[in-house]
């Protein structure tokens, strides 16, 4: 009973996002980069996964280098018609944004 | 001795009934049982003949699939909880962000000027160009050469030549593959997928395909002169995809004012036809007479529509689903003609030479005509939107460039290019391509769609130049489509 509130709860928080205006969808990766939930279909969230693992492990090697201190706590990439934001801690939560024209 | 006697009535009981009720069981049977066995079948062999349903074009993609069973992973509940505020707070933020207004990212090198990077000429002289076309690889340029200034039946002979661009050895005196063609051709067009094959249509009427893989002898499959195929000289031939995905079949249209759609039949080097569109002109109750055809173009958005422009300077929308049978009958064919006129636009006052859809907005097209004159038109009106003077002379060709909404270019009669830029507020062209004598016309021109920056313009000099665009013709500026779509809406005067 208690796990499957938990999962609806991640699932509401999920969907609370990516019902957020113009958001195209939104998934959660673990740490090796093995996505966990999404909204969008597999094979892009598969591809979304791949790709941005090794841009979020370089953007964090390069804050750790400069401030060992420090650590990557998000990430933003921004194209001609969408952005990309990724969250980072326990796991890596990426969301895909379209921009008004 | 005999006395009357009175017996009670004897009455027999029915069984009937009760012998329903009672229970049986069989104790003995005089026959023995049967066996059974299956000894021949008269169908051999099985094989699905066809289905009602259609093929799926493309699975479903189905939502991301989690394992239901899986333990939630630790923490995860709590990192969302952390992370949640935040995401929402900052996409908002985005979306009614100014920061990028106008921003565009530069990625490459910005050329200012446009250069000519080849010229390429035929060996023959005395041939103009008639039709340029690209491959669907874009590095291939296929040439025709013919004369435009024929009145009547010519018997000269003319060629084909293609060069490919990115070879290193590149001749520009020598073309890489000269095909001979014993009769003049007037219209070229590379197939949309297959590198190698390219339709043509030959003054004599007939539609050829040819392979420029082939050594030997390049032609595919070639109409002969029948009375299914074209009489007058063929002006314009383009691929057109078939119903079944991936396969294509050519459209040619003639100045006898006949559409005929062929499809290719490669293996054994055939033309077969599928369909086949006349257009007539009433000019009294009893007689009709056809409407030459000397352009024509397919719709990228919509497969039913395609546009013809007449000798007469008439603009008229066809669709190739019109089942309306043409109204004179013709000599013997196989297929009968229909007529595919839909709807008609004001009629300009020249022959129509060239009509362009264009590729960002479904209803705009813009066609060009000998008075000089490139109109702009909307498929919904009959009045032109937009009318741009391009040159004081004929106008042969115009096209939509391919990467710019706003741009098109144009080919004149006096050797110029023209390339006008709808964002600007005057209606003189952004770019002026001048080069050679001023006597020799521009005939066609085609722009590259794999490698934008290119464009490739033939004269009746017979030299084909590539010039290479500058980045402000090539480059879309953001809200394009925009200013596009409000040209469209605008209703004409």
């Amino acid at each position: 009973m208690f796990l499957v509130k938990q999962a609806e709860e991640v699932e509401a928080r999920m969907k609370r996002i990516a019902a957020t205006k113009g958001v195209i969808g939104t998934l959660v990766v673990n740490p090796d980069g093995v996505p966990l939930r999404s909204t969008l279909d597999q094979s892009m969230t598969l591809q979304y996964a791949g790709q941005l693992q090794n841009l979020v492990a370089l953007a964090r090697s390069t804050v750790r280098d400069i401030d060992p201190q420090n650590d990557l706590s998000a990430l933003r990439v921004r194209a001609k018609n969408y952005e990309i934001i990724v969250v980072t801690g326990d796991y890596l939560m990426i969301t895909i944004q379209k921009l008004p024209e | 001795m005999f006395t009357d006697e009175a017996l009670d009535a004897v009455s027999v009981r029915s069984l009937w009934r009760k012998s329903h009720q009672a229970a049986q069981d069989s104790r003995g049977c005089q026959t023995r049982a049967l066996h059974r066995a299956e000894a021949e079948v008269q169908t051999v062999s099985t094989a699905v003949g066809c289905t009602q349903t259609e093929l799926q074009e493309r699975a479903a993609e189905r939502l991301f699939q989690q394992n239901q069973n899986e333990p939630e992973p630790p923490g995860l509940r709590d990192f969302l909880q952390r992370v949640e505020d935040t995401v929402i707070r900052e996409l908002v933020r985005n979306a009614r962000s100014h920061a990028f207004d106008g921003f565009q990212a530069n990625w490459e090198d910005h050329s200012q000027q446009v250069s000519r990077t080849h010229v390429c000429k035929a060996q023959e002289e005395g041939l103009h160009v008639t039709s340029v076309s690209w491959s669907c690889t874009g590095s291939v340029i296929a040439c025709a050469y013919g004369r435009i200034d024929t009145g009547d039946w010519s018997t000269d002979s003319s060629c084909v030549c293609t060069w490919n661009l990115d070879r290193r050895g590149l001749r520009p005196n020598q073309a890489d593959l000269v095909i001979d063609v014993p009769t003049l051709v007037t219209a070229l067009c590379c197939h949309p997928s297959q590198p190698a094959l390219i339709a043509g249509a030959l003054y004599s009427g007939e539609v050829v395909v040819w392979d420029t893989s082939r050594i030997q002898d390049p032609v595919v499959a070639q109409t002969g002169l029948s009375a299914d195929s074209h009489r007058e000289p063929v002006h314009q031939v383009s691929w057109v995809p078939l119903q079944k995905k991936g396969e294509f079949g050519v459209l040619s249209a003639c100045s006898g004012g006949r559409v005929l759609l062929w499809a290719v039949d490669l293996e054994q080097g055939r033309f077969v036809q599928s369909a086949s569109y006349a257009l007539l002109q009433q000019q009294a109750p009893s007689s009709s007479s056809s409407v030459g055809i000397t352009s024509m173009a397919l719709s990228p958005w919509d497969s039913d529509t395609f546009l013809v422009g007449s000798e007469g300077g008439l603009l008229l929308r066809c669709s190739f689903s019109s089942q309306t049978l043409a109204a004179a009958p013709f000599e013997s064919q196989s297929v009968t003609p229909r007529a595919p006129a839909v709807f008609s636009f004001r009629p300009r006052s020249g022959p129509v030479h060239s009509i362009h859809y264009s590729p960002f907005h479904r209803n705009l097209f813009v066609s060009a005509s000998t008075d000089g004159l490139a109109h702009l038109h909307s498929l919904l009106q009959a009045s032109p939107l937009l009318s741009l003077r391009v040159s004081d002379s004929y106008v042969f060709q115009v096209q939509w460039s391919p990467t710019r909404p706003l741009v098109f270019a144009a080919a004149t009669g006096q050797g110029m290019v023209q390339m006008f830029d709808l964002s600007r507020r005057s209606l003189r062209p952004a770019a002026t391509i001048k080069q050679g004598a001023t006597g020799q016309a521009a005939t066609c021109l085609a722009f590259n769609c794999q490698n934008p920056h290119l464009l490739a313009v033939g004269k009746t000099d017979g030299t084909v130049s590539i010039w290479q665009l500058s980045a402000d013709l090539t480059e879309q500026r953001p809200r394009e489509s925009d200013q596009l779509e409000k040209i469209a809406n605008q209703v004409a005067e």
